[in-house]
């Protein structure tokens, strides 16, 4: 007998197995793998099924769809859709003039169409689309929003609603981005009061609640302002959200700029690279794509914080929906507000779960 | 220099001198009166065990790594412990090539994108004559058709084979290797070494940290032991192997050596 084996042919490479189990069988060891798994998921059904079918009778057998005026909705068993049919227009655009509207609807596409085809970017060319995402197309919408030269001007406190919180969300990008990074490198940086002041400003920032900073920016900053330099809220408060956010992003660049290795900084140096070039040729392209994702974060943070600004009297799509409720021909059954703030809920969910998807796919992409 | 003895033609072509080179990593003594110089077209192997300041040595050499004593004098740049400024650093490095253990390629450039930074942004080179000397070195590394592809695409050996075109195109007077085959597969090694050696065979001077004693008996004019961060043992591969003369140095043979 011989203990040494020697193959004499290979073997090819085979499909793997196609799964045998049928996928009722399947379905039931996920749902009831044992008894008191079997239960739990039971139980869990009925909850969804009981609550699933509550609010769809509260919001499709029992609503009510068309109508002018309170009295489109009688009773508040069912929601109120009528009240969001009649005027989700200003919820969306707000006051913005109405032979100007092509301007906003162009917007609302491009944000879109841009998400839609950054997800199926490659990878070689993210830097520039991150760049392009993040500074150049804010930047671009807002002079297409504000106007000026050919366009006429439209003074920001017109826009409302959607396009308010698209206006500041994109405003807010395009300075917090640029800010944030100069503070993380800043924070790095070889000069102790740059990096000191730096520190402070993150810190203090971020222990601080964002309404608190915008009632700040809102009362307080004028106060600051040179004599007869007077910003309109509106200004006051992207200041805030910018400012805010950059704390918020430096944070995460900081992160990224870490992420990238001593070697490669030891590697650019004995090829040369001055220390500025190997911060923009080698740190800054590795860093920026490491954030991505956390970057699209703040951005659904963001958009979500934009609601804050009803509360110091910007006319967002919270306050849009709630001044439509105040207005006269709408006051009445509790269910019309309801029916706003859930609607309100529904283009928020559309809105962050789409750049959510998105920021998981970059995510799994790495 | 000019107050010591005067130079003879062989110190003319010093390339790197260390004179006194004392090192502290905060109360750790990390190099200790090291006294070397390296003339023009040599071949330094450096080896010893583990945590002896072999790779401290070659860092400081390019001012990776600064120094508190002596002086130390690369390519013409002439520097003392407080001098070691970011010009100094630059200076040096315009002149001296690295390898490093980790290859340290720039994951986000393809291989043609790693050769051509350097000498375009950092060397001032026009980007034309760049790419055909990138084009030259790549052929001479056997990966000119890997050019456009990205580090993560190509194996530990091709990778590390790339670092040395990267090094080259800096058209440098001095390669460093740090470790350049302790982190590839056994099965690679060798086309690295082969490299190596053909560069050897071209004149490059190079200074080779390494625990590969055949590529030294082969390829070093001198073969250095550090022990401790110092330099315990100078001298020709023969002697170094067949005659070692220290006892640190036969210990350490022993163990290497014994297959």
């Amino acid at each position: 007998m011989t203990t040494h084996f020697a193959r004499q042919t290979l073997i090819d490479p085979r499909p793997a197995p196609v799964a045998a189990i049928a996928s009722p069988i399947r379905w039931r060891r996920a749902l009831f793998p044992t008894p008191a798994m079997g239960v739990l998921s039971l139980l869990l059904l009925v909850l969804f099924a009981l609550f699933g079918w509550r609010f769809f009778e509260w919001a499709v057998l029992h609503a009510h769809w068309f109508g002018n005026s309170s009295e489109a909705c009688p009773g508040d068993v069912g929601a109120c859709w009528a009240f969001v049919t009649a005027r989700w227009k200003p919820w969306l655009v707000g006051n913005y003039p109405s032979d100007q509207l092509w301007r906003a609807w162009t917007c609302f596409a491009t944000f879109a169409l841009f998400w839609t085809w950054v997800v199926r970017r490659s990878r070689t060319a993210s830097l520039q689309r991150v760049l392009l995402g993040f500074i150049v197309l804010p930047a671009a919408f807002f002079l297409l929003l504000i106007g000026g030269g050919p366009l006429p001007v439209v003074s920001p406190s017109l826009s409302g609603g959607l396009l308010l919180t698209l206006v500041v969300t994109l405003a807010t990008f395009a300075t917090a981005l640029p800010l944030g990074l100069c503070l993380a490198l800043g924070r790095r940086s070889r000069l102790p009061l740059v990096r000191w002041l730096s520190g402070v400003f993150v810190e203090g920032m971020r222990a601080v609640p964002l309404l608190a900073v915008l009632f700040i920016a809102a009362t307080l900053l004028p106060m600051f302002l040179p004599y007869g330099l007077a910003l309109d809220l509106f200004w006051r408060a992207v200041v805030a959200f910018a400012l805010f956010n950059a704390a918020m992003a430096a944070e995460v660049f900081r992160g990224g700029l870490q992420s990238v290795g001593r070697g490669q900084i030891e590697a650019a140096t004995t090829v040369g690279l001055s220390d500025f070039a190997t911060l923009r040729l080698i740190v800054l392209p590795q860093a920026v794509t490491a954030v991505v994702p956390a970057l699209v974060n703040i951005m659904i943070a963001v958009i979500k914080e934009t609601t804050l600004l009803s509360v110091i009297g910007v006319s967002d799509l919270l306050g849009a929906v709630e001044n439509g409720a105040k207005s006269p021909a709408w006051i009445g059954e509790s269910n019309i507000l309801i029916s706003g703030y859930v609607f309100l809920a529904a283009v928020y969910l559309t809105v962050c779960y789409g750049l959510s998807r998105y920021s998981r796919r970059l995510e799994a992409r790495r | 220099m000019t107050t010591m003895s005067p130079a003879t033609p062989d110190e003319n072509a010093t390339i790197a001198r260390m004179q006194g080179i004392n090192k502290w990593y905060g109360g750790f003594h990390a190099l200790r009166d090291i006294e070397l110089h390296v003339a023009s077209g040599e071949r330094v192997v450096i080896c010893g065990p583990s945590g002896s300041g072999k790779s401290t040595l070659v860092r400081t050499v390019n001012l990776l790594e600064p120094f508190q004593q002596g002086r130390l004098q690369v390519c013409g740049v002439d520097v003392g412990p407080d001098e070691i400024t970011r010009a100094a650093r630059r200076a040096i490095n315009r002149r001296v090539g690295m390898v490093f253990q980790q290859f340290n390629l720039f994951p986000h450039m393809t291989v043609l994108q790693n050769l051509t930074v350097g000498p375009v942004w950092g060397g001032g080179g026009a980007r034309g004559a760049v790419h055909e000397l990138a084009n030259h070195y790549l052929e001479r590394v056997g990966l000119v058709d890997q050019a456009h592809k990205f580090p993560a695409q190509l194996s530990g050996g091709q990778q590390q084979r790339v670092a040395i075109a990267r090094a080259l195109c800096t058209r440098p007077e001095l390669i460093l290797f740090d470790e350049p085959t302790a982190s590839l597969d056994p099965e690679m090694v060798n086309e690295v070494l082969q490299t190596m050696e053909s560069l050897a065979g071209e004149g490059m001077t190079m200074m080779v940290v390494t625990h590969e004693m055949e590529f030294a008996r082969r390829v070093a004019d001198r073969v250095i032991f550090m022990d401790q961060g110092q330099l315990i043992e100078i001298a020709a591969p023969d002697d170094f192997f067949d005659r070692p003369q220290s006892p640190r140095l036969k210990t350490f043979l022993g163990q290497v050596l014994t297959h």
